[in-house]
């Protein structure tokens, strides 16, 4: 799975949460780094963060979706961002997921199994339509 | 004739001549009065003498004068009807001289005379008259029986007619003297009228001019706008009675029904005039109140003249003269000067009224032309009737392409504009709607507001195209605010609750890395707050700056020896002063942006190296420059790190990031404080920020 995130803080939340359910992480500090692992490392997911500088993770998700080699990989945004719009966003840009910062980091590795299965039961569609975020914290 | 008698008839001639003279010399008709009652009725040997005329209407005659007789006798004939059966008025009818030489004789002749009782002897009455009209009648009478011999009789007949023509001369000097006096009064009023447009002064002027010249009161009455009555001014020659008629007035206001006076010539726009104010009108009005009566009997009120203000079919005011205790009862000549200076009033106040109106239309047109809100007026069948200046410039609609048009046509959205706009009731608050409007291509955010009214609907235009953007601008920093803090609050709690996971054990480097970020997180936390704060009040302006004098250097040297505690071994912070001059400024403000831009640089030198602050002499300023040898910043950079949450890649930097608010709050600060921060950098070599203030 990769983790991308500008703050050091949160990449190593996710990284020691998603590891005690025996995920693999991969972590990406910036947006192009991240579009280089995804491509070159195939995750299962990748968890994105939306405000990074220079390549932001819209555009992340965008050129992702726009690659033969990793449109298959399920989004699931990880961001500050909170409002209805940038949900839309998320939304449109096919993300399965959308967890709003703050956010349980000991919750996030069922989410992500819990989504990665629906993706994989061809729900894909469906997750995206009703883009949800883990249980409350 | 004996020479006795001879003698005696040149001396009455001679006396008569003398007469003759001094009624010549008598200018006023008191003088003549004077002239033939004493020295007239002497030389005529009687022992007392009266003057009687004709009334204006012909109806009476008047006692003018008397000298000699019983004055409580006299005072019943002070009038009497020229049918009478008397003397005089038998005189003043025919024209012709009454000689009567003894009491007998008289009594047989007027037998009313006889039941007076009235003491008497001989008695002439002789008619004056000018060119043949007879005005008036003289009496003498004689303490002795006397026979009244042609000669006699000659000579009382041309003191009669030398009496007449002087006192007829002397009544028309005296009715000159009093025109010409009114006219002098009418031009000083009128003057006074022309003086100001402001009626309320120059009638109170008006007031005091017709006393005491013209009447012993004058006041000046107004009608409302409600038809209420109200006293613009009151005149008397004595201030004491002037401040008493104004409690009066106040204690017992004017009943706006009274069938006469002030509030009947308001009432009706016609004149007043009492000759005499009878007593049962005086008695009407007083009531029962007897205070009322006791202050009305002191005044003494003999005479009244109301007069309307009228102008245009309309009753603006009233003017009333009293006579009272001074003036003499008035007279018609008194109305009908007091009916010009009303017309010549009536007019003034019409002019100023009509001065007022226009001004206020003008004003009306003025503030509607400069207001800065479109004000636009659509008569019931949907036409333009007014588009002000600040409406054409919101709808880029001219004035004159508007105007007299159907709104639908001059502006094509007109209704899409306005269809959701509620119409209020005149007086009922506004209830505008902020609605977009594309002209040109532009798009503007218009508030609107309307009125409807009997003939139509205003609308009132308001471009808050500015104050959206500055409310966006606000809901935008509350909104980056929040992002702000939602990643170190994810940072805290997520550490706390993988802390606290019993399921999973972590290394001792996780634990102490989820300790350290939870201590960097909160300290950045409260940072932003702090930040967040500041900046707030520096959007508000209500940052208060305590400016001393300062040594900047002294500063720069505190802010090196903290510093030093808390950067990392690879940071060689330096201080480099060269002769800095003395600075007015806020101390501690100076000192947290130097702390700043101390930590930035620290901050923005990973691979270490020379932080340091030069303090120097400019140009009649300081100049601090604080220069690092760190990443610096891309060209495109440079000014937008001053701008609100701008934050420069922040992976780069070390552990904690930043508010995105320290650049901006340390440029504000300074601009503040008269100074300004620049920045000039080599991207890969390092930055220097440099702060210049002015010298004392």
């Amino acid at each position: 799975m990769l983790v991308v995130d500008d703050e050091r803080s949160i990449r190593l939340l996710c990284r020691v949460n998603l590891s005690a359910s025996g995920i693999d992480v991969l972590e990406a500090e910036n947006g192009t780094k991240a579009l280089e692992l995804a491509r070159r490392e195939r995750p299962d997911l990748v968890l994105l963060d939306v405000m990074m500088p220079d390549v932001d993770g819209w555009t992340v998700a965008r050129e992702l979706a726009e690659d033969d080699r990793t449109r298959e990989i399920p989004v699931v945004f990880l961001t500050a961002r909170a409002e209805a719009a940038d949900k839309r966003m998320g939304q449109q840009l096919g993300g399965v997921g959308y967890v709003v910062k703050p956010f349980d980091p000991v919750t996030i590795a069922d989410f992500v199994e819990g989504v990665i299965e629906r993706v994989e039961r061809g729900e894909r569609e469906q997750l995206t339509r009703g883009i949800s975020s883990p249980p409350d914290r | 004739m004996s020479t006795t008698q001879a003698h005696d008839a040149a001396d009455r001639a001679r006396r008569l001549q003398r007469v003759a003279e001094l009624l010549a010399e008598a200018v006023t008709p008191q003088e003549v009065l004077d002239a033939i009652l004493t020295d007239g009725v002497r030389a005529a040997e009687a022992h007392a003498g009266a003057i009687g005329v004709l009334s204006g209407d012909g109806e009476r005659v008047e006692l003018l004068a008397q000298r000699g007789y019983d004055p409580e006798m006299m005072s019943s004939w002070a009038t009497f009807p020229v049918d009478a059966q008397l003397p005089m008025s038998e005189v003043v009818r025919t024209g012709e001289p009454v000689f009567i030489s003894s009491l007998a004789e008289r009594n047989r002749i007027y037998p009313d005379l006889a039941h007076l009782g009235q003491q008497g002897h001989a008695l002439v009455v002789l008619p004056l008259a000018v060119e043949g009209a007879v005005f008036g009648g003289l009496s003498l009478s004689f303490d002795r029986d006397v026979e009244f011999e042609e000669e006699r009789r000659e000579l009382k007949m041309a003191f009669a007619r030398q009496a007449a023509q002087a006192l007829a001369r002397s009544r028309l000097y005296a009715a000159e003297q009093a025109m010409r006096e009114r006219m002098t009064f009418l031009a000083e009023a009128s003057e006074l009228l022309a003086s100001s447009l402001d009626y309320n002064r120059t009638l109170a002027g008006l007031a005091h001019l017709c006393v005491p010249r013209l009447a012993d009161w004058c006041a000046v009455d107004m009608l409302g706008p409600n038809g209420e009555i109200q006293r613009l001014a009151v005149a008397h020659e004595d201030p004491e009675k002037v401040r008493w008629a104004h409690e009066l007035q106040e204690r017992y206001p004017p009943d706006p029904d009274a069938p006469f006076g002030v509030s009947n010539v308001l009432r009706t726009g016609e004149p007043e005039f009492l000759p005499t104010i009878p007593q049962e009108l005086l008695d009407l009005a007083l009531g029962d109140d007897d205070e009322l009566r006791q202050i009305v009997d002191e005044l003494g009120l003999t005479s009244m003249i109301a007069v309307p203000l009228n102008a245009r079919g309309k009753t603006l005011g009233a003017l009333s003269l009293i006579a009272a205790d001074v003036h003499e009862p008035f007279t018609s000549a008194d109305f009908e000067l007091a009916l010009e200076l009303a017309r010549r009033a009536a007019v003034a106040v019409d002019n100023a009224l009509l001065y007022r109106e226009a001004e206020r239309r003008a004003n009306a047109a003025r503030a509607l032309a400069y207001v800065a809100d479109g004000v636009v007026l659509i008569d019931r069948d949907g036409i333009v009737r007014h588009w002000n200046p600040a409406a054409a410039s919101i709808t880029s609609v001219a004035e004159e392409d508007a105007l007299d048009r159907p709104v639908a046509e001059v502006v094509p959205a007109w209704e899409a504009l306005t269809t959701h706009v509620p119409l209020v009731a005149p007086g009922a608050p506004a209830r505008p709607v902020t609605v977009p409007i594309v002209i040109d291509g532009d798009e503007r955010w218009v508030a609107v507001s309307g009125v409807a009214f009997e003939q139509g609907t205003v609308y009132a235009l308001q471009d808050v195209t500015e104050e959206r953007a500055l409310e966006k601008t606000r809901s935008d920093f509350v909104t980056t605010a929040s992002h702000e803090l939602r990643t170190p609050l994810a940072a805290v709690y997520g550490a706390i609750r993988t802390l606290r996971r019993a399921d999973v054990e972590l290394s001792e480097e996780d634990e102490t890395q989820f300790l350290e970020m939870i201590e960097a997180e909160a300290t950045r936390l409260a940072r932003i707050v702090e930040q967040i704060l500041l900046a707030g009040q520096l959007d508000a302006d209500a940052v208060e700056l305590h400016v001393t004098e300062c040594d900047p250097s002294e500063i720069a040297a505190g802010v090196i020896e903290s510093a030093q505690v808390h950067v990392p071994e690879t940071i060689s912070l330096a201080l480099d002063v060269d002769g800095a001059p003395k600075i007015s400024c806020d101390e501690n403000k100076l000192r947290q942006v130097l702390v700043n831009l101390v930590d930035n640089a620290v901050k923005y030198s990973p691979g270490g190296g020379r932080v340091e602050l030069r303090v120097r002499n400019g140009l009649g300023s300081c100049v601090i420059d604080v220069v690092d040898e760190g990443l610096g910043i891309p060209p495109g950079e440079r000014e937008r790190i001053f701008e609100k949450f701008y934050r420069l890649d922040p992976q780069q930097t070390h552990g904690v990031g930043g508010s995105g608010l320290g650049l901006y709050i340390c440029r504000e600060l300074v601009e503040r404080m008269e100074g300004r921060l620049s920045v000039e950098s080599e991207p890969g070599r390092g930055s220097r920020f440099t702060l210049e203030l002015p010298a004392r």
